[in-house]
């Protein structure tokens, strides 16, 4: 103890955030004592923990610290009850379902179109247009990526993915010009067309969908020329790291790639400097000669294809089939995560993994405890959202123009 | 209080600058007056004319997508218009019509018992519950708050209403029937409810909350009436529940109860249509929640506590959309199951007639209307599948509310000072 | 005098939807001078500027510069002759930095791609050097004083390679000691070969700083004239077009009971910083107080606090014997508060709402404009005809949206409202902001009229004039405490100086 406490010799232990920070990790920390390898089959420890977290919360809330110390209620919260719930479960069952490593490899798959819809997101949010529409780009760009590679493995074999890729990307593109359109010059509020455009992309892809493959589905060779897997040999012997990232789809790598170029691009580049000027203040980026509607009408675009390609992995590079409204709200689990990352990369994708991991549980609790409460358990994820949205994210404060339409003189 | 100040902010940042109020140049550098937020631009009584052009529209580029499909939009439109019962009013001749509850016949110049009959009779029972889900939106909204989690509250009171119309076999249906509709709408108003707190005291979007509780509705619904849930009906490999017991089930006026004929609900709706038009105009209450809607920051000065109103929008809005649901478990699904769970989607539908409506109780009660009788005649039982394909058309169906939504936010000055800049330029 | 001007408006026409803002303007810059445009609010200042930085188009007229004709079509177009321009509300983005503020759009780079922010720190660095414009080029906008972002916008202008400087209303916001920093630089710009447009609506000002001095009035030149011979009063005579009431006509007041005591008051701002630090003060029945202080010294925060729309960390509030310390609005409104919003449109005014539903604000919740819950919307209408007519609003019905008044009247509609509750306490936050001459002495003769009834009246303002000229006494707010109290006998220097802090209270500043 003595050796932590000197690694955190600077930090204020009575600060409240710190307070409640520590309440988080208390709160992850009963879950996680629960689990395999540890397996603590006492409720006792679990729930003390999670007492000791809602206890640090509530004293970092009380001292102003809100965002965290809700934060340490809810993983408190969330502690005792998943912990409680791993105790009662026969250690066989828990040996099932908690496999590290592959919940690690499914904690990515189930991120990854949660990091694009966010990523893309980003791109929209911080050059100052809301974007609810994220789930319906989504939802565009898994339609017609399959629909692309289907088109085109007759002639591009293999490689028909990369057709579905272009061809999701572009359809995103569409959906999402006439979001910018309708936010950046007709000015209706933002919210109303971004649900607009969901309404239309779920029609729209599940119209064509029973209009194309009603009958059957749609094909099940689909795995043959989906996005490929990215074997790395030399990892996949290494412990824990090689299960993880040993093969992975190659789109998982993209949306790594992606995050860091978002980075570079948003905070390093004159460009990610207009694009938060005009963000954070239209008329002053106005008065320096900025086109605020072009880099808006370029942000809202670009979020459509980024989004859109994220929306393919769902369906050529993950499940490898469409079927009607697929996304399942994922779009706006990756809004969420923006908010939750404070517009920023990297904490955004901290979020997605939060949510994907949630995903991933949900998913592999069916095999260990049968589908009945397999069914209850896919309501996680949500629900993780909503606590996050109520507890953690609150009013975290975005792009200062974000919402308001840009008048110019 | 600074909290609520905040929290004001934010819905200020909602708040657009007016096209039509920019007749004085704005200052360089004043930021665009938050003067109207963005409830205000559907919060007017008058134009009945944009929204009949909206639609309209959404017609037109809806029939493109079928013509683009490669087939003759005129004759879906047909099919679709059949299947909706409303041509029953062009049918008029010498017919006799059974007063309700009773045994008397008399004359009526309408035929009540024709197939168009049947087919009103049920677009008018698909109208009842989205009459309650568009009002659960438009409430919400004249408080600034976008509610896309009318689905999830209708669940909530369709829940409730299954489980208990299930149980209390013996009870008065002058009991029965209350209790399950008083206490559909109040699981409406809690689940609601959890998104209005959360919007009040923490300020979370009640976009990202709704959406969420939305799908937690889901899957617990498809956990407790799926295969081995607690609320399945007796029959154990069919994930249904039992039917809700006769005393629980609204009075049929119109048809047959088997055949599902028209219940009292749509009275039921129609009356609760003139409570919201009362609330909003007539009471204090109705005033609050409009200030909130309009400028939150300026209500709060006026002495009306924001966060209260948000609440109260949003679980009086919850209780409009679970009373929907409750009204259709008890005017004529009588039962749940798993699939429809996932099938329903009347508190989106909702949206659009809001929408549509201007959240006006009139302009509702007409969306509510249309689209109820869209939906029917889209349905696989009024469809002729040799025509169109029902599935296709429930499609369709989302389309044309995507365009809704899409047109009539469209202010027409907006578009018409856009264009003269463009003139101008 | 046979040399071209460095830069000349002819004819300048512009026309807004039922408003002539420029009529046949006619303007020019000569090479190294201050010239001051002196107008009053609405005069076509600033329109008229706006169409020289590219904001606007003229519908006629012509722009030459050093002889040749112009088009600026944009603030780009501006930018690259050599125009520059400092808002009266700066454009600047308040989470970045100094020096990414100033490189914004002509960014220097690195790698071709990269923004180079060592660079960037540097010519800021040299710049400001050259110009004596210091400020810290990593520090964030949002934590320097006013008195830097305006030296911060004056650099972008100057980074940008202006020649022709447009100060709109520089020193509105502004202590009188940095705006005589401010006019520092300005002869220094000058000496450097800069030329500067100076626009104002304060004499004293433009006589101390201008070369020349051109008069609008109603989007029409007056006259030009040089600064060196002109006076206070003639300029006003130019600006206003008749003898400027320049005191407003009152008798002298006959305080009575304190009915409003604020005792060691502490507040938080939004960002959860201490900006009223234990205040205290007291406004007696009768009497007009007056409290002057540069923006952003807590005097927000203050009125927040007693209108009960903020939450008070310590000290107390007593409104006639009341104790309303943290009290709701709704309770601060039924102790007897009245209260004239500093910003009518974001606060006092639900502006989509009629003029009848806005004048009910407070007033719905009590019989008989409501009785058990429901609207009695016949009294509430005739409470409205009444009101609109006894305070001559103009250009509506009780049925008007409050969107389609001009400003003036928007006012006199919150005017109303507030005196009609009979409240004890009046508190006027810069109750004639935007209004134009006629409006604002209807406020400050209904203000006066309120005081001999017996109320007690806070008057916030920025303006000095409008303080010295309406205040029984005076009180001077620095940082969130009151660092002095005046007579209404003092000159705008001594308030000046007590406003930053100067004064008997140094400990105050520290």
């Amino acid at each position: 103890m003595t050796a932590v406490a000197a690694r955190f010799g600077g930090i204020s232990w009575t600060h409240p955030k710190t307070v409640g920070v520590a309440g988080i990790a208390l709160g992850a920390l009963a879950f996680w004592l629960a689990l395999p390898p540890l397996a603590a089959r006492t409720a006792a420890l679990p729930i003390l923990l999670g007492i000791l977290a809602i206890a640090a919360g509530i004293w970092a809330w009380s001292r102003d610290e809100r965002r965290v110390g809700g934060g340490a209620i809810a993983a408190g919260i969330l502690g005792i009850a998943l912990g409680f719930f791993a105790t009662r479960s026969s250690p066989a069952h828990l040996d099932e379902v908690v496999v590290w490593s592959a919940l690690g490899a499914a904690t990515l798959r189930y991120a990854t179109p949660l990091t694009f819809a966010a990523i893309g997101g980003l791109y929209c949010e911080r050059s100052g247009v809301i974007n609810v529409a994220l789930e319906g780009m989504l939802l565009t760009g898994a339609f017609f990526g399959i629909w692309g590679a289907i088109w085109a493995h007759g002639w591009a074999g293999g490689w028909a993915w990369v057709i579905g890729l272009i061809t999701a990307a572009l359809a995103g593109m569409v959906m999402a010009t006439v979001h910018a359109v309708w936010a950046i010059h007709l000015k209706v509020d933002q919210i109303i067309s971004g649900t607009a455009i969901n309404f239309l992309a779920l029609g729209i892809t599940g119209y064509l969908f029973i209009d194309k493959y009603g009958d059957t589905g749609t094909p099940g060779d689909v795995p043959d020329y989906g996005i490929p897997d990215v074997h790395i040999h030399f990892l996949q012997n290494w412990y824990f790291v090689g299960p993880i990232l040993g093969q992975l789809n190659l789109m998982i790598w993209v949306s790594f790639a992606l995050l860091v170029g978002t980075y570079i691009f948003v905070f390093r580049t004159p460009y990610g400097l207009r694009l938060r000027a005009v963000g954070e203040h239209p008329r002053a980026a106005d008065t320096v000669g900025i086109s605020v509607y072009k880099i808006r009408y370029i942000a809202v675009i670009s979020s459509g294809a980024i989004a859109a390609m994220g929306g393919a992995y769902l369906s050529i590079g993950f499940v490898h089939s469409f079927t009607e409204n697929m996304t399942a709200g994922t779009g706006f689990i990756g809004l969420a995560a923006l908010d939750f990352g404070k517009w920023r990369p990297f904490p955004t994708w901290g979020a997605t993994l939060l949510f994907g991991f949630s995903s991933a549980l949900a998913d592999r609790l069916p095999t260990a405890y049968g589908n009945q409460w397999g069914t209850l358990f896919q309501a996680l994820p949500y629900l993780l959202t909503l606590i996050a949205v109520a507890g953690v994210i609150g009013r975290s404060i975005g792009p200062a123009a974000a919402g308001r339409p840009y008048v110019k003189q | 209080m600074s909290d609520d100040e905040r929290r004001a902010d934010e819905l200020i940042e909602l708040a657009i600058t007016q096209d039509e109020v920019e007749q004085a140049p704005l200052q360089p550098g004043v930021p665009p007056p938050p003067s109207m937020h963005f409830a205000s631009r559907f919060g007017g009584v008058s134009g009945v004319i944009a929204p009949l052009i909206t639609t309209l529209i959404a017609f037109l580029m809806g029939g493109l997508v079928v013509a683009l499909t490669g087939k003759n939009p005129l004759k879906v439109y047909h099919a679709i218009w059949n299947g909706t019962g409303l041509n029953w009013f062009f049918h008029i001749g010498n017919h006799s019509a059974r007063v309700p509850f009773s045994t008397t016949h008399m004359w009526f110049p309408w035929d009540t018992s024709s197939v168009a009959a049947q087919n009103l009779q049920q677009t008018l029972l698909l109208t009842t519950p989205i009459i309650l889900t568009g009002l659960a939106v438009a409430f919400a909204f004249r408080c600034g708050m976008f509610n896309i989690g009318g689905q999830g509250q209708y669940f909530a009171g369709t829940i409730f209403a299954v489980w208990l119309g299930t149980s209390f076999g013996g009870l008065s249906p002058w009991v029965h029937v209350p209790l399950v509709l008083v206490v559909g709408a109040l699981a409406g108003a809690v689940y609601a409810g959890i998104a209005g707190l959360l919007k009040a005291t923490v300020g979370a979007h009640e976009v990202i909350s709704t959406i969420m509780l939305n799908w937690i509705s889901i899957w617990v619904g498809s956990y407790l009436f799926g295969q081995g849930g607690p609320l399945q009906g007796s029959q154990p490999s069919i994930p249904i529940s039992n039917d809700i017991v006769d005393g629980a089930k609204l009075p049929v006026i119109w048809g047959l109860k088997l055949l599902q004929g028209l219940s009292i609900g749509i009275f039921i709706a129609v009356a609760i249509l003139v409570v919201y038009w009362l609330i909003i105009n007539r009471t204090t209450l109705g005033y609050e929640v409009r200030a909130v809607g309009f400028n939150p920051e300026a209500a709060r000065y006026g002495g009306i506590s924001v966060a209260r109103n948000y609440f109260l929008a949003m679980a009086i809005s919850g209780a409009f959309a679970g009373l929907g649901g409750a009204l259709d478990i008890t005017g004529w699904e009588y039962r749940i199951g798993e699939n429809d769970i996932h099938a329903n989607t009347i508190g989106f539908i909702g949206l659009a007639a809001a929408l549509l409506g201007r959240n006006t109780a009139l302009g509702v009660g007409t969306a509510s209307l249309l689209f109820g009788a869209l939906i029917n005649g889209t349905s696989g039982r009024q469809l002729d599948p040799s025509i169109f394909r029902p599935d296709l058309a429930g499609n369709l169906t989302t389309i044309i509310q995507g365009l809704v939504i899409l047109f009539v936010g469209l202010n027409v000055g907006g578009v018409w000072l856009w264009l003269k800049r463009r003139r101008g330029a | 005098m046979a040399v071209a001007p460095l830069l000349e408006l002819r004819g300048i026409t512009k026309r807004f939807p039922g408003v002539l803002a420029n009529d046949k303007v006619d303007f020019d810059l000569r090479s190294s001078e201050v010239h001051a445009l002196l107008g009053e609010n609405g005069a076509g200042k600033s329109t008229l500027m706006n169409i020289l930085y590219g904001l606007y188009t003229p519908d006629e007229g012509q722009i030459l510069l050093r002889g040749e004709p112009i088009e600026l079509g944009s603030t780009k177009a501006a930018i690259e002759h050599g125009i520059g321009m400092v808002h009266q509300h700066f454009m600047l983005i308040p989470v970045m930095t100094v020096a990414e503020n100033i490189v914004l759009a002509t960014e220097p780079r690195r790698n071709g791609v990269l923004l180079d922010f060592d660079a960037a720190r540097k010519r800021v660095q040299e710049l400001s050097n050259r110009y004596g414009l210091l400020v810290d080029p990593d520090a964030r906008v949002d934590r320097i004083t006013v008195g830097q972002q305006q030296r911060v916008e004056i650099l972008k202008a100057l980074y940008r390679g202006a020649e022709i400087l447009i100060l709109d209303e520089p020193t509105a916001v502004l202590t009188p000691q940095e705006a005589k920093e401010l006019f520092e630089i300005l002869r220094s710009l000058k000496s450097q070969g800069k030329s500067i447009i100076f626009i104002s609506h304060k004499l004293n000002e433009v006589l101390e700083i201008a070369d020349r001095i051109t008069t609008l009035r109603r989007g029409v030149v007056v006259d030009t004239i040089p600064a060196s011979g002109a006076t206070e009063e003639s300029l006003a005579r130019m600006m206003v077009g008749r003898e400027v009431l320049l005191r407003v006509d009152k008798k002298p007041a006959h305080p009575g009971d304190p009915l409003l005591q604020v005792e060691d008051l502490v507040v938080f701002d939004d960002r959860g910083l201490e900006a009223v630090r234990g205040l205290s003060l007291s406004v007696r029945g009768g009497e007009i107080l007056g409290l002057a202080g540069v923006d952003a010294n807590g005097q927000t925060e203050l009125i927040d606090a007693i209108a009960g729309l903020r939450a008070v960390r310590s000290g107390r509030v007593i409104v006639d014997g009341h104790d309303l310390t943290d009290a709701h609005a709704k309770d601060a409104l039924d102790a007897g508060i009245g209260h004239i919003p500093e910003d009518r449109h974001r606060r006092g005014l639900v502006l989509p709402f009629t003029l009848a539903e806005n004048l009910a604000l407070h007033a719905y919740r009590k019989p008989p404009n409501s009785e058990r819950g429901f609207l009695n919307l016949r009294a509430i209408f005739a409470r409205a005809r009444r009101l609109l007519k006894e305070f001559d609003v103009r250009g509506g019905t009780p049925s008007t949206p409050a969107a389609a008044l001009s400003g003036g009247n928007q006012q006199k509609v919150v005017l109303a409202r507030e005196i009609d509750g009979d409240p004890k306490v009046l508190i006027a936050a810069q109750p004639t902001r935007g209004l134009d001459v006629g409006a604002i002495e209807f406020v400050h003769r209904r203000l006066v009229e309120q005081r001999d009834a017996g109320r007690a009246i806070l008057l916030v303002s920025l303006e000095l004039e409008e303080i010295l000229s309406l205040s029984d006494r005076i009180l001077v707010i620095y940082e969130g405490r009151i660092v002095g109290e005046f007579p209404p006998t003092a000159t705008e220097e001594e308030l000046g100086f007590a406003m930053t802090g100067g004064g008997r209270d140094r400990e105050a500043a520290a």
